[in-house]
């Protein structure tokens, strides 16, 4: 059950991205899971919903596609921003 | 004010923290010249037996050390100090695997000058440590003639990534239902170019070919 290490490591990588976007706000998060990556789609869904619970990223929609061998990656932050 | 919706593109590897601190560790071990052998199973498999035959077979100016990580315990140190090589343990407390932070934590303060050969026994784990670079030239996954031929199938992952497949405990082959050769085709479909080795730590059948593999490029 290391999903939820794994769920850290997405939101910490979220607020990193998010620094150069102030005032936006994160809408969806996407992340491709590959088959032989070791981790569980279900349970990463699950252990990421827990801890953004109350924090501003809780309406955040994560986003996981199934890939192929080995590959855990971010492909695709969607953000509403302020229109200057 | 209106708003707009904004996509970033991104390309980035959700643990790119870890491979960060895990490229930096293959950078030191290249350095020193170590060669670093990262040893996955599942729990009572023969992880810690194995690396007691590979300690007892060394000679004392062998500069070998090991890592070994537990979520409790430092039991398995301390079987395998008795060999008089530098061992530590690495206790994770509930994590199911090790990651590069803990082995970077782990090794501070070592001279890593002084080693030419570093095994970490993860976790007893077939899951979790297969996401988590440790800065290994090779993972090792050891696979018990006591489990099941089908476990290449049911934990790909680990035999994706694995250099060589040591099937452990072949002494209890008579005695137990394991289809060999079904368990090597099994890897094999999932990684046709893993090397495959057996071994029983308690005879010690197949440990000459081990202990030369462990030796490679050192």
């Amino acid at each position: 059950m290391h999903e939820l290490g794994i769920a850290n490591s997405i939101l910490e990588a979220v607020e990193a991205e998010m620094r150069p976007h102030p005032g936006a706000r994160p809408l969806r998060i996407a992340v491709t899971v590959g088959a032989l990556s070791g981790v569980d789609r279900d349970s990463l869904a699950f252990c990421f919903e827990a801890i953004v619970k109350g924090t501003p990223f809780a309406a955040m929609a994560l986003d996981l596609k199934e890939a192929a061998a080995d590959e855990l990656e971010l492909t695709c932050l969607e953000l509403e921003e302020p229109t200057p | 004010m209106s708003n707009t919706t904004t996509k970033v593109p991104l390309e980035r590897k959700v643990l790119s923290e870890n491979d960060r601190l895990a490229a930096e560790l293959r950078a030191e071990f290249a350095r020193h010249g170590i060669r670093c052998l990262n040893l996955i199973s599942s729990p009572g498999s023969g992880k810690t037996a194995l690396l007691e035959r590979t300690l007892g077979a060394f000679d004392p100016g062998v500069r070998v050390a090991v890592l070994t990580g537990d979520i409790q315990t430092d039991a398995d140190a301390r079987r395998l100090e008795r060999y008089g090589f530098p061992v530590r343990q690495i206790t994770t407390a509930g994590a199911c695997h090790l990651d590069a932070r803990m082995v970077t934590k782990a090794l501070e303060g070592w001279d890593l000058a002084a080693l030419d050969l570093l095994f970490i026994e993860n976790v007893g784990n077939l899951v979790c440590p297969t996401s988590y670079d440790l800065g290994e030239v090779a993972k090792v996954v050891l696979l018990s003639v006591a489990e099941g031929e089908e476990k290449p199938l049911k934990y790909p992952g680990i035999f994706f990534k694995a250099k060589l497949m040591v099937l452990t405990k072949i002494d209890l082959l008579p005695y137990v239902p394991f289809r060999l050769d079904d368990a090597i085709a099994n890897a094999r479909s999932i990684q046709p170019d893993i090397e495959i080795m057996q071994v029983s730590n308690t005879t010690g059948e197949g440990l000459e070919k081990w202990m030369e593999w462990v030796r490679r490029g050192i």
